[in-house]
């Protein structure tokens, strides 16, 4: 009979202690959950801005501009144009 | 003994007042501690992001980056701020200081104090670190290629909801659904727990269109230059494929940016080459004249005597004069007396029927709000005079896009094919109107107005065979009236001749810089997007080629050979 009591209670305080230790755990487990949500967000964010930043800079219109007026370049004029085709074409 | 009692019954007595008092709070005297509740427990809106909108190729033509929201919750911000810290949050915010008191002392809920704030400037506010003030994820639509593509992507309000374009066209697939979660929030504004009732966000779904921001940008600026050299008042240009049928292009100047849209006017707004109409004029010669050669009434060859022509007490005229023309040189001169002949051959109700089947008094089905109809008088009203007009083009109306629709028949050998503004995975069945012989016989007819005697020879293309069409007509006033110096230039074509990929048509409106007419003022806007638009497809060379190979570097020649 004394022996259940003793290991009843040695239970309980287990049980008790993995409680409060789960609870904590649980807490901080939130807070690195949000923070690494927060981070996967600003990323995602970042990751659209670079892609915006990419895409305006290779646009088409710019790289004629830059051609055009900054190298001095000039569309292939017929006579300076070979074509050179595929024998299966 | 009695004492144990004593003790027993205060024992009793404090737990009568400790009931009591927990009764209290839970029940009616729990206004105070629901108040302080209140405070805490927020729901914080989880925004979702609005899909992308990409070109044919994949490249990103509108999307969301973030953009964050001051909110403010007045009843959290303490009285006792700095007044330095107030003054730098307000030139944060760009208002006045008296301004953001105003507006605190104003709400007691959750204000939202700018909207749209750029990440620096909110760094720089959560730096400030006053208690009360939450600064939240938004976005906000960007639209990397400006004025060139304004008109097709369109744009968005401030909920992010769509305005104009495909993003009003395509909102219910492009938005998303914002979730929310329900948190408490300790004095500083910092999440400490999580209440459950977690809806996660839904982001909106990628749109891929069909044009190629590449073909629609040299577009934009080939009629921006048109438009500007021959001062007119505005321009449109569409560029189709004629093998599946999708917009690579769709231009129209003046333009706006839709990434800073304070200054626009309607003006600028609509995307002409779907909303607005006009009467084609010659443009539409190659579509009544191939209903005739379809029916064996005529052949490129019949001659047909061109003289003076009178219907009732109307007189059709032509720039020069005639005797005798081919049907051929009857396209090539674009003769609106000879066309006029060839049309009173046939029944009004046969021309009615062509011009409805090739998409006239129709609106394209494009999936755009705001694509036109044009208009197409039943022929039970068609006079003689009206069938002879509405032959070489007045007295029908279509947008430019419906026009360019039209000229797939003489693209695909006789069909027409649906267009569409949205990739296309496999090509699309056409519908048979001419047969391929008429087509291919029209073709040729087209060439021979971009060859010298032709109406445009300005619309050639080095290394390609190029055929199209030009018109030039007068403006329409309504009731039947005509302006008589405000004109319309047009050019529609197709290239290559040989094996046609693209269907191109031009329109410049109200050229008042000289010539008027569309073999001068649209040709030239058609020979430049052709070229480039073939190039960028890269469609091989059909012009000639023995002259096109000129090997001059004798190592390069060996190459050449070698690799044959």
């Amino acid at each position: 009979m004394n022996r259940a009591v003793v290991l009843l209670i040695l239970a309980l305080m287990t049980c008790s202690l993995m409680l409060v230790y789960s609870q904590q755990r649980s807490r901080m487990l939130y807070a690195e959950k949000n923070r690494l949500e927060m981070q996967e967000m600003r990323l995602n964010q970042e990751w659209g801005r670079l892609e915006f930043e990419q895409r305006d800079l290779s646009k088409s219109t710019r790289i004629v501009d830059i051609a055009t007026k900054q190298l001095h370049m000039k569309d292939a004029k017929q006579d300076k144009t070979i074509y050179i085709r595929d024998k299966s074409n | 003994m009695w004492r144990s009692r004593v003790v027993l019954f205060l024992m009793f007595v404090g737990f009568l007042a400790l009931l009591g008092r927990a009764f209290w709070i839970q029940g009616p005297g729990n206004d105070f501690y629901a108040q302080k509740g209140k405070r805490v427990n927020r729901v914080i809106v989880l925004p979702s992001v609005r899909g992308k909108i990409l070109d044919r190729n994949g490249e990103i033509l509108a999307t969301s980056l973030e953009a964050k929201t001051i909110i403010a919750y007045p009843e959290t911000i303490p009285d006792d701020l700095p007044a330095s810290k107030i003054a730098a949050f307000a030139k944060l915010l760009k208002m006045s200081e008296s301004e953001l008191k105003k507006k605190l002392s104003d709400s007691k809920n959750q204000l939202y104090l700018r909207r749209q704030v750029e990440p620096e400037i909110a760094a720089q506010i959560k730096e400030l670190a006053i208690p009360g003030i939450l600064i939240t994820s938004e976005y906000r639509r960007y639209y990397p290629d400006r004025e060139s593509m304004a008109h097709i992507v369109g744009f968005t309000d401030i909920q992010d909801k769509g305005q104009d374009g495909m993003e009003l066209s395509n909102d219910e697939l492009l938005s998303g659904k914002d979730g929310q979660k329900h948190v408490v929030i300790d004095r500083l504004g910092r999440v400490v727990d999580d209440l459950g009732d977690f809806q996660p966000p839904r982001n909106g779904r990628d749109l891929q269109l069909s044009v190629d921001s590449k073909i629609q940008g040299i577009s934009y600026e080939a009629l921006k230059k048109a438009v500007t050299e021959n001062r007119a008042k505005s321009g449109s240009a569409v560029v189709l494929d004629a093998i599946t049928g999708e917009v690579l292009a769709m231009a129209n100047y003046p333009s706006y940016d839709p990434n800073n849209r304070s200054n626009m006017t309607g003006d600028q707004l609509r995307n002409r080459a779907l909303t607005d109409t006009f009467e084609p004029g010659s443009t539409m010669k190659p579509i009544t004249i191939s209903l005739s050669l379809e029916k064996g009434l005529i052949k490129p060859t019949t001659q047909f005597p061109i003289g003076h022509l009178q219907i009732g007490k109307k007189v059709i005229t032509d720039t020069h004069s005639y005797s005798v023309l081919s049907v051929s040189q009857i396209i090539q001169k674009s003769s609106n007396i000879g066309t006029s002949r060839i049309a009173l051959q046939m029944e009004p109700e046969e021309m009615w029927t062509m011009f409805q089947s090739v998409g006239f008094g129709q609106a394209p089905k494009v999936g755009f709000k705001g694509a036109v109809a044009g208009t197409l008088k039943p022929y039970e009203k068609w006079g003689k005079l009206d069938q002879a007009t509405m032959s070489f083009g007045y007295g029908i109306s279509t947008s430019l896009l419906q026009l360019a629709r039209a000229y797939t028949i003489f693209a695909r050998d006789g069909e027409l094919v649906p267009i569409s503004m949205v990739k296309v995975d496999k090509p699309p069945v056409g519908t048979r109107i001419i047969s391929p012989k008429t087509s291919i016989e029209m073709r040729n007819m087209l060439e021979l107005v971009t060859q010298e005697g032709g109406t445009a020879p300005k619309a050639q293309v080095p290394g390609y065979r190029v055929g199209g069409k030009t018109g030039t007509a007068h403006k329409s006033l309504g009731k039947g009236g005509y302006a008589s110096n405000k004109y319309d230039g047009f050019f529609a074509g197709i290239a290559p001749i040989s094996s046609p990929r693209i269907v191109v048509a031009v329109v410049i409106d109200e050229p008042s810089a000289g010539s008027h007419y569309g073999g001068d003022v649209a040709a030239p806007v058609f020979s430049s997007i052709t070229g480039a638009t073939l190039r960028s497809l890269g469609v091989p060379p059909d012009e000639n080629l023995k002259e096109l190979v000129q090997i001059k570097d004798q190592g390069l020649a060996q190459k050449v050979v070698l690799n044959r």
